[in-house]
């Protein structure tokens, strides 16, 4: 049998590339963004951010005890996760946006569809579809995002960290935490699950891609 | 009960994303043009469509007896292995997956180096840039022909890796040692003229005779098709390659790539954001970053004496070239 991970990325690999190739990503990735649009895309992340921790301690509290390892994995994480919505909060008031304007920020309809998915398949679909939340975020962030953090730096004329310490930041993070993340995927055994975790996926790389688009 | 469709409408029947076919009855000609828009690569999806057009040629022996390969997307054949994946699964620490990718590759051009078995002749025109596993993709056709502003080389060593998909095998079976080592080891890229004097590549025609030069080709082996194929089968015996050396380079590839540190892998993604910013329409693309990176290779080279060949100083090619402009 194919480990888990392996197999989830064999199925959900077209996902990525339509979210890669989409033509407002590439163009964000390859050359940056306006800072009026990297504005709207911090307030959206924003709403990402602050709904993260929420969505994994919802999972954590429905996962079976079959299951442990992922709640482990889950409060680990969380506890790591704790506090970035304040990340955000700085690169934006680096760009202009001040931090009353941020917390007044109504999330896009794509944003709520995404935060609202994860919410549902956590109480609903199955709480391992975490995971596949997880893994898209994971993905977006250590393999995307740091060329696209370099790409603002250069298209806006940010100074260091200023601005762009969020992506910039979970682009490494994130890095290790795709390794700890393939561990724990490879030990979802059962179908239902593993179905729910791909289907999660498939929708977190959707939603996100219409998120990106709007902004 | 489903009766599974043989001969040519199982060939041609099937729906393809990333690939368009075409069948030519008077020469049994089967092309393949690739399409993986925007940025044209051998990502899982696209591999898993060539493999199943592979298993319906070997499933319907005697039916194909050309296979031609040409891209789609202007002014690109191929960027080669999809780069975002490898930076996934390196990151990811995934060994098995990263290795699965790599021996899914080397079915592929092992099915091409066996395609005389199977009665198939092979031909592939290059109009554009074709880098890494792009290059090493075209290694095994029999007739390889460049469109005279085509650009190609391997540029792995550029981060650290080497090319793993047969183009020791095929560039040494093809142009000898000196070259094989010249090529990989370098990372330089080099132009149609330039891979044609390596005895690369078998035919350079101006940019648009392509098309002729295919039909060109395929005209002139029809009539000593089975003669060509014998010939080429006595080659394989005569400058043999296995499956197992294949795989053996493959494996070592894969732990190679796990080695890559995170200057390496921004190298790397440096490499996939030019890709990008090319399918996005800049004039400027993978090719050109390469030549950036050619150039901080160059000042080692120039202090070592080691600048390639003479002749080709000041072509802009060259990793000297790009010095000397």
């Amino acid at each position: 049998m194919l480990p888990f991970f392996a197999d989830l990325v064999i199925r959900t690999d077209e996902a990525r590339r339509a979210f890669e190739t989409n033509p407002v990503v590439l163009d964000a990735v390859a050359n940056g963004m306006p800072i009026e649009r990297y504005r709207k895309l911090l307030l959206e992340l924003y709403h990402v951010v602050w709904h993260f921790n929420p969505v994994c301690a919802a999972a954590a509290s429905r996962i079976e005890d079959s299951h442990r390892q992922i709640r482990y994995h889950l409060y680990e994480h969380m506890q790591e996760e704790s506090g970035h919505e304040e990340w955000v909060m700085n690169d934006l008031e680096a760009v202009g946006v001040q931090r009353s304007d941020t917390l007044a920020h109504t999330a896009s309809p794509f944003t709520l569809a995404l935060n609202g998915y994860n919410y549902w398949a956590a109480d609903r679909r199955h709480p391992c579809s975490v995971l596949g939340m997880l893994y898209a975020l994971e993905v977006i962030a250590s393999v995307y995002g740091g060329p696209f953090a370099s790409a603002i730096k250069e298209s806006l004329l940010l100074e260091g960290e200023q601005g762009i310490s969020f992506i910039g930041s979970h682009a490494t993070m994130d890095a290790l935490h795709m390794a700890e993340l393939r561990k724990v995927l490879d030990t979802v055994r059962d179908k239902a699950a593993r179905d729910a975790v791909v289907e999660s996926v498939l929708m977190n790389f959707h939603h996100f891609t219409c998120m990106f688009e709007t902004v | 009960m489903t009766v599974p469709l043989q001969g040519l409408p199982a060939l041609m029947g099937r729906p393809y994303k990333y690939i368009r076919l075409e069948w030519s009855s008077e020469l049994a000609a089967l092309r393949v043009r690739t399409c993986v828009k925007p940025i044209q690569c051998y990502s899982l999806a696209a591999m898993a469509e060539l493999q199943r057009v592979f298993s319906d040629i070997s499933d319907n022996e005697g039916l194909v007896k050309h296979f031609v390969m040409t891209s789609d997307v202007a002014g690109v054949f191929n960027f080669g292995g999809d780069l975002s994946l490898f930076v996934l699964l390196i990151r990811a620490r995934d060994l098995d997956s990263l290795r699965m990718y790599g021996r899914r590759c080397v079915d592929l051009v092992w099915w091409m180096e066996t395609a005389p078995l199977r009665g198939v002749h092979t031909t592939v025109l290059v109009q554009g840039d074709t880098l890494g596993g792009g290059l090493e993709s075209v290694m095994p056709f029999h007739k390889v022909i460049f469109e005279r502003s085509a650009q190609a080389g391997f540029p792995e060593v550029l981060f650290n890796l080497f090319p793993g998909m047969g183009a020791w095998h095929f560039t040494i079976r093809k142009a000898g040692f000196t070259v094989a080592n010249e090529m990989i080891l370098s990372g330089r890229l080099y132009t149609a003229e330039q891979l044609y004097r390596r005895s690369l590549v078998d035919l350079v025609v101006d940019d648009g005779e392509g098309e002729a030069a295919i039909e060109q080709v395929l005209r002139s082996v029809s009539p000593r098709l089975r003669g060509t194929l014998a010939a080429l089968q006595a080659r394989r015996f005569a400058t043999p390659i296995t499956y197992e050396s294949l795989m053996q380079v493959v494996d070592h590839w894969t732990e190679t790539a796990m080695t890559l540190t995170d200057r390496d892998l921004r190298l790397m993604e440096r490499l996939a954001r030019a890709q990008v910013r090319k399918a996005g329409g800049a004039d400027e693309g993978a090719v050109e970053e390469i030549k950036r990176l050619e150039l901080d290779t160059a000042w080692g080279e120039e202090r070592s004496g080691n600048t390639g060949w003479g002749d080709e100083i000041g072509t802009g090619v060259t990793a000297w070239g790009a010095l000397q402009n």
